[in-house]
Parts: structure tokens; C-alpha cells; sequence
């Protein structure tokens, strides 16, 4: 049974049986377009109504079953998540904790060139920022990203210069 | 002399000049000029040039006369019905009756058709749109969705753009300039799902008359997404909403993902049996993804098979615009009624955001709820935006991306629910 049978055995409780059938059935003619023609039958705006509406409700509980299934779903893996987070506290608790103190601003001394035309790298330099306040449990705000100066050389070629100038 | 003077006579009758001239044949220039204007904004615009360089370029193959290349009127069953044998029996024998059906004779097609129309079978057997699906699937991350089921409700409401939008096409019929059958509407409609293969799905089988239009429409307004979304947003939510900031999303485990896409498959599936084939390839797609154990064919499908389907889609569709069907006023209504599905669909989105931020206490961006239109990934990216620039340390990209990955679901149950109504 579809949606169409369902549809059809709807509008039949409320008006004539297989009002969309018929609805489709018209044939153009040199007066009247099919279109017209739909128009014209006193059912056309009851079915126009019903379609709009089944079609949202139809929608909105599919999604919404799905919604249920991936909560419950959510809710088991959390639950494992949990006991597995307590085993492992459990066995760190006779260990030392090293705490180390956290960073207010992130700021690079090296950088210089003002990037913020570039929303791709702050979005992602964001969400890196976002993810570890997260864990961290402290806020951060990026008050400025620049560049780095391309004069500088990068660790691979300091590593590579100290490699060839070393003394013998 | 006469021999060279006739064979220069046939070669100028042959030429697809003489086309231009025939009854009709402005027609066709003004529809190779269209073309050009959508090169222009494939090129040097950049509006979704994949998909809108090929359907350009489809559409100035089919108006170019003469060539042969696509036969509207092989896709016709007025101009190519299909005969179905009905055999009766009777006394002497068994009597074969030819009934005439509603149907296309696809024989007549093979036969007959040209490069284009040989391509068009794809779109007409509804093969290209789920292939596209299944590598969206196979580039898709369901994450940020499965972390928040919550999600796939502003997936939902973001759909409401379509049936309004069928609501208004209906509407638009009393004003007796045009009017659109029950299944032109349907099909205009889809357009506010913001999902190209989608609205090429749903159009092949209801209308595909109307199929260049609402393509090239699709696709213009899937490109403007970034301007058409950011003033609705604006209008609707407030300076203390848009700068809510979200918790992070929690870790989701491999086992959640690999289960999500059969679950999804299973249950879309059983309810609207027509969104099968869009949710069933996207689904495989992403299983094939997140399994971990196919990375050959998640390789093939995220890169090569997907760009040959662009192609072949882009191109027949294209091809589909020829003058007759494009040069309508039904066009300037499918441009008018796209661009209001796109409107009314992202405010739907963010309004049942707004009622998701009371609910919630104000923990939710009522700003996410815009991204289930399900333009991948361009309306999340509008989200993060917009809310950015609210609230500069502000990022919603993955909470916008739960919406969105779930509005690719709801548009796709919505075309099923549409198809199995008026199909």
C-alpha cells in the first residue's frame, strides 16, 4: 500500500473516490489545457490542500522516526563512552596530574600579514580553537591571524642548513 | 558546372543556416543567445560551472538546427506512444490487439535517436540522479547529524519551502496568465529543495517538458545561495540569537556510522518506497565510505563515476531546453516560484530554529535551521558566516552541517512522497 492508495482512501472518506486519479486523467483539448481543466474540478483545491499537507506530516515523521532511532542510538554509545572514561580515570587515579597553564591569546610572534579576507583557514583555525576550549574547559577568542613572514625559513630547511654547515 | 552549382545548392539547403531561416528558426537564436549568457555565468561567474557549463553547452548543441543530436519528439507519447500487445483468445485462435499506453516506444528511440538522446535514456530511466547520490554519499559526513538528531528536524522544516511552494504554483494557476498541471507543480516546487539531482529526478518523471527550466532555475539559485539566504536570516532571528554559541558536538563512533546509512535506507525505504532508489544510493555511498573497507569504490565513485554523470546529466539536460518548451512565460513563472521556494524554505528552516532556541533555553543558533535546504555544503558554510559575523569567535559550521546533510535526506523523501502521489 503507497502513499497514493493511502491518499486516495483519505480523500475517498471525505469526497468522491480517487479524486487525484481523476484529477490526472483529464486530457488536453483545443479549448481547455489539462491544467484548465484541473482547475476547473470542484475537488482541486481539497487535493491541492492535501497533497501540501500530507507531504510536510509524511516528511516530518520519517525524519522524526529517524530522530527517535539515532537519540536512542546516541544515548547507548554515550552510556559505553562513560563507563569506558570511568575505567580509564579509575586506573589514573594513583597517578600525579601535571597541570599546565593556559594560553590566553593565540598569537604568533613570527606572524605578520593580516589574512582575514580568507573565511576557509579561520573557520578551520576556529573549530580547532572551538574543539580544544572544549576539552580544555576554558574560553579562547582570536583576536588576530597573520601570516607568517615567508622570509623566515621553516624548521625542515633550519634542519637542512644546520645539517650542511655543520663543522666536520 | 551545373553538377558543382547543384552540389553547392545542397550544401547550403543542408546547412543549419537555412535552419535559422525556417518557420521558427529565431526561436533557436534566441536560445543559442541564452546559452551564452550561461556560459558567462558558468565561466566567469562561477554559478555551479560543473553542472551549468555542460547544461550551456547541451543547450546550444540541441538548438543548433540540423544536427540531429536531440529529437524532442521521440520523448513525447503523443508524437511516440508506445503500442502494448494484448493478446485475447478466441475461437480460432489467439488474436494479438495493439493497445496504445501512456508510455514511450523506446525501441523508436534507439532507432532513431541521436548522441543526445542515446545520453537522455539516463535521465529519463532516472539512472543519473541516484549515481549522483551515491557519490554525495560517498563525500558525505553524517557525523555532525548523528551527534545531533535534533538536526533532522530543521532538515524537515526546510522541505516546507517545497510544498509551499506547490501550494503557490497551484495559486498562481487563478491568475490565468499560465497555469501548471498538478504535476508541473510538483515538479517547479522541488526546485526549493535546493538539490540538483533531485529536482532533475522528480521533473524526468512528472514533467519533463518543463526539465531545461527548472535545471538551469536549480541550479542559478543554488549558486546564489550565499545571496538569497543571508537577508531572510537576518530578518527573522535576532543580534542575542545569532550570537548563541553551541557546545561541541560529541565524538561519534565508527559503529554509529556505519549503522546510520542502513537504518536510514531501511526505514525511508518501507515508508515511501519511490525516495528508494535517491536514498538508497546515497546511503550506499556513504556506507561504502564509512565502512573503511571499500576505498577503491568510494575512490571511483567520489571522483570518476561522479564526473561522468555530471556530464551526461548536465549535457542531456541541457539538451532538453529546446525553444519551444523554454521560450514561455512558464519559464518567468518557474524563475519567480524557484526563487520563492528558496526564500520560503530557508525561512521555514530558521523559524522552526527560533522555536528550537526557546525550547531549548537559547542553546540553539536559530541560524543552523537555514542550512536544511540542502544545498551541500554552501548553505552550512552561509550559517557559519553569517553567524560570524554576529559573534566573531562564533562557529557553527558542524552544528549547520547536521541540518544539512539532513536536508539531502528530506528533499529526497520529499521528490518519493511527490512521485507517489502524482506519479
Amino acid at each position: 500500500m503507497n502513499l497514493h492508495s493511502i491518499l486516495s482512501t483519505v480523500s475517498a472518506e471525505a469526497e468522491a473516490p480517487g479524486v487525484i486519479d481523476r484529477l490526472q486523467s483529464y486530457v488536453g483539448n483545443a479549448d481547455q489545457t489539462i491544467a484548465q481543466q484541473q482547475l476547473a474540478d470542484p475537488d482541486y483545491w481539497s487535493s491541492v490542500g492535501i497533497i501540501t499537507i500530507t507531504g510536510l506530516l509524511v516528511v516530518f515523521l520519517i525524519l522524526g522516526i529517524l530522530i527517535f532511532i539515532f537519540w536512542g542510538m546516541g544515548q547507548f554509545f554515550k552510556s559505553m563512552d562513560k563507563r569506558k572514561a570511568q575505567k580509564a580515570e579509575a586506573a589514573k587515579a594513583a597517578e600525579a596530574v601535571k597541570t599546565v597553564a593556559p594560553v590566553a591569546v593565540v598569537e604568533d610572534a613570527a606572524e605578520e600579514d593580516v589574512v582575514a579576507d580568507d573565511d576557509e583557514i579561520i573557520a578551520v583555525i576556529s573549530a580547532a580553537i572551538a574543539a580544544y576550549s572544549e576539552a580544555d574547559g576554558k574560553q579562547y577568542e582570536i583576536r588576530s591571524i597573520r601570516r607568517k613572514d615567508s622570509r623566515t625559513r621553516s624548521a625542515w630547511s633550519l634542519a637542512g642548513i644546520g645539517e650542511n654547515t655543520r663543522p666536520f | 558546372m551545373e553538377i558543382f552549382v547543384d552540389t553547392l545548392n545542397g550544401l547550403v539547403q543542408g546547412s543549419g543556416f537555412m535552419g535559422f531561416i525556417a518557420d521558427g528558426g529565431w526561436q533557436n537564436i534566441i536560445m543559442i543567445l541564452i546559452s551564452f549568457v550561461l556560459f558567462y555565468l558558468a565561466i566567469v561567474k562561477q554559478y555551479e560551472p560543473l553542472l551549468m557549463l555542460p547544461i550551456a553547452f547541451g543547450m546550444l548543441l540541441t538548438n543548433l538546427p540540423m544536427t540531429g543530436l536531440y529529437h524532442p519528439e521521440l520523448w513525447d507519447p503523443a508524437t511516440n506512444p508506445y503500442f502494448a500487445p494484448e493478446f485475447i483468445e478466441q475461437a480460432n485462435g489467439v488474436v494479438v490487439n495493439y493497445v496504445k499506453e501512456a508510455s514511450l516506444d523506446y525501441g523508436k528511440v534507439l532507432h532513431e535517436g541521436g548522441l543526445l538522446d542515446m545520453l537522455y535514456l539516463g535521465v529519463k530511466l532516472q539512472i543519473y540522479p541516484p549515481l549522483i547520490f551515491l557519490g554525495i554519499g560517498s563525500m558525505t559526513d553524517f557525523g555532525p547529524l548523528i551527534a545531533n538528531p535534533k538536526s533532522f528536524l530543521l532538515g524537515a522544516a526546510a522541505q516546507g519551502g517545497i510544498f509551499f511552494t506547490f501550494l503557490g504554483a497551484c495559486l498562481l494557476n487563478l491568475t490565468g496568465i499560465d497555469s501548471f498541471t498538478l504535476k508541473e507543480a510538483a515538479s517547479i516546487a522541488i526546485i526549493g529543495g535546493a538539490d540538483g539531482p533531485t529536482a532533475i529526478f522528480l521533473t524526468s518523471k512528472l514533467a519533463p517538458q518543463l526539465l531545461g527550466s527548472i535545471a538551469v532555475a536549480a541550479y542559478s539559485y543554488m549558486a546564489l545561495v550565499p545571496v538569497i539566504q543571508p537577508p531572510i536570516m537576518k530578518l527573522l532571528t535576532t543580534e542575542k540569537e545569532r550570537s548563541v554559541k553551541m557546545g561541541q558536538l560529541r565524538q561519534v563512533s565508527r559503529i554509529e556510522k556505519v549503522v546510520f546509512p542502513i537504518a536510514v535506507t531501511v526505514i525511508v525505504a518501507l515508508i515511501v518506497p519511490d525516495a528508494a532508489s535517491l536514498v538508497g544510493m546515497l546511503m550506499l555511498g556513504n556506507l561504502m565510505k564509512e565502512s573503511g573497507v571499500c576505498d577503491r569504490l568510494v575512490k571511483t565513485a567520489q571522483n570518476e563515476l561522479m564526473n561522468i554523470i555530471t556530464i551526461f546529466l548536465g549535457t542531456t539536460v541541457g539538451a532538453t531546453a529546446v525553444a519551444q518548451n523554454f521560450l514561455s512565460v512558464k519559464t518567468l513563472f518557474i524563475i519567480v516560484l524557484g526563487l520563492t521556494a528558496f526564500c520560503v524554505g530557508t525561512a521555514c528552516g530558521v523559524l522552526l530554529g527560533k522555536l528550537m532556541y526557546v525550547i531549548s533555553g537559547g542553546k540553539i543558533n536559530p541560524l543552523i535551521g537555514s542550512a536544511g535546504v540542502s544545498a551541500v555544503p554552501m548553505a552550512a558554510r552561509v550559517s557559519q558566516k553569517v553567524g560570524q559575523q554576529t559573534n566573531p569567535s562564533n562557529f557553527l559550521l558542524m552544528h549547520a552541517m547536521g541540518p544539512n546533510v539532513a536536508g539531502v535526506i528530506g528533499s529526497a523523501v520529499a521528490a518519493g512522497v511527490l512521485l507517489s502521489v502524482l506519479g
